[in-house]
Parts: structure tokens; C-alpha cells; sequence
């Protein structure tokens, strides 16, 4: 699907829509240039899965950990980051296979930072600049 | 009391040793080996998953800081987070195992106190209650200490932290990470009042802060000028611009919760500490409220492990404040 947004909360709406499709145990990538809103698309998903956690940029400290307590089968969001990673070897330190689980939801931004990574996602969202307040955000399926 | 302190939070691997009697503290040894010059060589960028460059250096640092018995160490302080877990994992399992082994309290730190308490390395102790304004690459966040130990979040970003905001207009301009000194630099050149970029969350009245919508509003700004990106005079007004929009949003924010909860003394904390604007012109507005400001010495900006030292020594006053060394385990996401 592809959804044109005209505000921070319309984006959010859409992210909201994923976010009903999530079981746990998801990986989603998400792509988009500075500014187009990856942040702001997490938030929106993290807080339809009943969240209260406070959702921020994980750019600097590469991974945030939201808790999830009300969802009936996802207890926690996993916000990664790959905007400063340059090396594949990099991301052995991360552990992010650990992390892997049926009660978990893996959302990261920058994926194609590393492109060499088979990341095998679950759904690819892309957010495009369409004009200053306005965004195409498309969302499909993965592998 | 003598401290042994472990820092490894990121990309520096940190050592320190405090004596303190009563608020009467010096630091004796501090340690500071940046990974910057290491990944700078394979092309200039630091990945911040570098647990295993803490892991080769930590040894060698403990043995030129600390006795191997451990004698004259009477408490470790250590970093549990917040920070990228395998990173903290190295600090706190060292940490650890000495306290196990020299049979000494064991004290966790939160790594935003530790910037607080940059502050008190080099100069007279600040009174309480303190507003701190932490700034960094991460973090943006106003925090009330009211006293030791005693910390209360106003507020905070809501996305993008101030330093992520400078590093990506510098890299909308091409240039190389880390950005914010680049930006900073450019800015001396400029004329901030060229263009009006947005004062974020000026017009609530609490301490929140937002950086996104100001870096999309930069983003926009060079591609209506494209063919100007590299005009000198362009970019140096730009980055003024940009600058000024953030550092009038931090120090206004500071001064509207001085003026409601009336602080003894304002502390500046964190990497973006560093920026040269940033610290006359909180100085200054504090100096107009008459309120001290305190900004950390320069070396003290940057991550190192004395600024955990006068944290841990602070909570070592208290008993209750250690903790078991077989069960502590690292806070990737901790909060003040």
C-alpha cells in the first residue's frame, strides 16, 4: 500500500495501520531520508501497540528498548539505528539476533546504511518527501 | 575515600581515581583512550559498537591506575548505563569481578549524573538545588538535582537531540562526522540572522524540547538553494542560523524554568557543553538572573570516567547506594 501524508499525525495514522498487522516477531525496515519522518512513523506504531514509552531518535545510542505491557502477544519494540555503521562487522557487537523473538518487534532505520546485510524484513516501509509537510509512505511485504 | 571509577559506555574507554573528604575532592588519575583516532583510521566515521577495543584496552589502563590487591581503593564506581549495551557490558563486568574479588562496594552510575557532576572536577561545588541542562548527541534533557543522588526529569526531546541535530545539518552540507565542532566553526563565519529557522517548542510553556522539525526545516532550506551549497558565504549563514535557532531554544528553555523553580546554580552537561555559544550565552543569561553557571572544563565535556568518580563518590556516602557485584547488570536504556 502507499499512503500520501500531509502531517506528523497522518503519518502516524498510517503507522498505526502496521502496527494492527503485528504479531510479534516482525523485523521492519524502515527508509527514508533525513527528515522524512522515521522517527516520527515509530512513534506512531509504538504507541498503537499501547505503549506509553517515549519514542526518540536512536541515531546515537544505536538501540532503544520500548516496553510493551498491554499487547496481547508483543511485549517489547526494539528501535535500531544504522545511521552511524559504515561495516557489516560492525553489527556483531550489537547482538541483535538475541534480541530475535516471537514476543518482540524489531523496527530499524538505515537499514541500507549496510548494504551488504541480508536483513530478510518482514515489511519494507519507505517515507518520501512529497513536499514540505507532506510524505508517500509505502509499506510491503518482505521476504 | 578513595574511588576507582570504570567509564565504557561508548567509544571511550575511561579510568579514573578520586580522593574526596567531605566536598573536598581531587581527581589523581584520569584515563581517557578515545577509539576516535583508531576508527578515524579506516575512514573517519566512529562506530559506536566498540566493545571489543574496551575490551583490549581496559587491562592495560587498570594495571597502570590501580594496585592488582587493590589496596587504597575503598569503593568501584561504574557506568551501567545509559549507553549501547555490549559497550557497558566491558566496564561493569570488570567493576564487577574487582569488587567481588577486593571485597569493596560496588556503585552503580547513571551516565547523565556523571555529566552533572562535571561540574564539580574543577570548581567549587555548585548549590543546590541545581538545574542541569544536559545536551549531547543522544540526550536533551532539563533536570532538577535538588540534592546528592536526588534527581528529577523536567523534560526532554521528544525525537532528535540537539548534538544529532548539528551532526546532521553537517552532514546535509557534506561534511565529515563528527559535525557539531564543524558546524560551529562555520557558524564563527555567518551571520545568524539570515535566515529564520523554527524556535521549537518556544511556545509550550514546560521543558520539552523538539530538533526534528528544526533539521527538516534546514533540509529544506538548502534544496531550495541548491546551486548555492557550496558558497562559503551560504553555508557559514546557514550554520549560524541553525546554530542560533538552538542555542536561543536551550538557554530560553533553561531561563523559563529558573525562573519557576528559582535554582541556587545552573549546570551546563554533556558533549554539545563544548560549543563555545552555548556556554557564554547561558553564562550570561544566568549572570542577568542572577544565578552562577557552571560549565565543565572542555576536557571534562567529552565522556571520561572522573566526572563518574565524583558521581559514584557522591552515592558512596550511602551505604544503600551498592550494590551486589554478582547481580548488577547494565541499563542500555536508563533514565535520570
Amino acid at each position: 500500500m502507499t499512503e500520501v501524508t500531509n502531517s506528523f499525525q497522518e503519518t502516524q495514522a498510517v503507522a498505526a495501520l502496521l502496527a494492527q498487522r503485528l504479531v510479534g516477531g516482525e523485523f521492519v525496515a524502515l527508509i527514508g531520508d533525513l527528515g522524512a519522518g522515521k522517527t516520527t512513523f515509530t512513534q506512531g506504531l509504538v504507541a498503537a501497540l499501547g505503549s506509553t514509552a517515549r519514542v526518540k531518535s536512536p541515531t546515537f545510542t544505536v538501540m532503544n528498548i520500548y516496553d510493551v505491557p498491554g499487547h496481547s502477544s508483543i511485549r517489547r519494540v526494539v528501535h535500531c539505528d544504522f545511521y552511524r555503521f559504515t561495516k557489516e562487522e560492525e553489527l556483531g557487537a550489537l547482538e541483535l539476533d538475541a534480541y530475535r523473538g516471537s514476543d518482540t518487534v524489531i523496527i530499524a532505520e538505515w537499514p541500507d546504511a549496510l548494504p551488504t546485510v541480508e536483513w530478510n524484513p518482514t515489511y519494507i516501509v519507505k517515507i518520501e518527501h512529497a513536499g514540505e509537510n507532506s510524505r508517500s509512505i509505502s509499506i510491503e511485504d518482505g521476504v | 575515600m578513595r574511588i576507582l571509577a570504570i567509564e565504557t559506555s561508548c567509544d571511550e574507554t575511561a579510568i579514573a581515581i578520586l580522593q574526596g573528604t567531605g566536598n573536598d575532592i581531587a581527581i589523581e588519575v584520569s584515563l581517557v583512550r578515545s577509539q576516535i583516532d583508531i576508527h578515524a583510521a579506516y575512514g573517519g566515521v566512529i562506530p559506536e559498537v566498540a566493545a571489543r577495543e574496551h575490551l583490549e584496552m581496559i587491562s592495560s589502563m587498570l594495571a597502570r591506575t590501580a594496585r592488582a590487591d587493590g589496596e587504597g581503593i575503598d569503593a568501584i564506581a561504574v557506568t551501567a548505563g545509559p549507553g549501547l549495551a555490549p559497550a557497558l557490558r566491558v566496564g561493569v563486568e570488570v567493576a564487577k569481578t574487582l569488587a567481588w574479588a577486593w571485597k569493596k562496594p560496588l556503585i552503580p552510575v547513571c551516565h547523565l549524573e556523571g555529566h552533572i557532576y562535571a561540574s564539580w572536577i574543577s570548581s567549587k561545588p555548585p548549590q543546590f538545588p541545581v538545574l542541569a541542562l544536559i545536551v549531547s548527541g543522544g540526550h536533551t534533557e532539563l533536570v532538577l538535582m535538588h540534592d546528592h543522588g536526588n534527581f528529577e526529569r523536567l523534560g526532554e526531546t521528544l525525537d532528535d537531540a540537539a548534538g544529532e541535530a548539528f551532526d546532521k545539518v553537517a552532514k546535509m552540507f557534506g561534511l565529515p562526522y563528527p559535525g557539531g565542532p564543524a558546524i560551529a566553526a562555520l557558524a564563527e563565519r555567518g551571520d545568524s540572522k539570515v535566515f529564520h529557522f523554527p524556535r521549537p517548542m518556544l511556545d509550550r510553556d514546560d521543558a520539552m524540547f523538539s530538533f526534528s522539525g528544526l533539521k527538516t526545516a534546514v533540509l529544506y532550506e538548502l534544496r531550495k538553494n541548491d546551486a548555492r551549497i557550496h558558497d562559503e558565504t551560504f553555508r557559514s549563514n546557514i550554520a549560524a542560523s541553525f546554530q542560533e535557532a538552538i542555542v536561543e531554544t536551550l538557554v530560553e528553555k533553561t531561563m523559563r524554568a529558573a525562573g519557576k523553580l528559582a535554582p541556587k546554580s545552573i549546570v551546563l552537561a554533556g558533549g554539545v557543553a563544548a560549543n563555545t555559544v552555548l556556554r557564554d550565552r547561558l553564562k550570561e543569561a544566568g549572570e542577568h538572573r542572577g544565578i552562577p553557571v557552571y560549565v565543565p572544563a572542555l576536557q571534562h565535556t567529552l565522556d571520561n570516567a572522573a566526572m563518574i568518580a565524583v558521581a559514584g563518590y557522591y552515592r558512596a556516602q550511602h551505604g544503600e547506594n551498592a550494590v551486589d557485584p554478582l547481580t548488577l547488570v547494565v541499563n542500555p536504556n536508563q533514565d535520570i
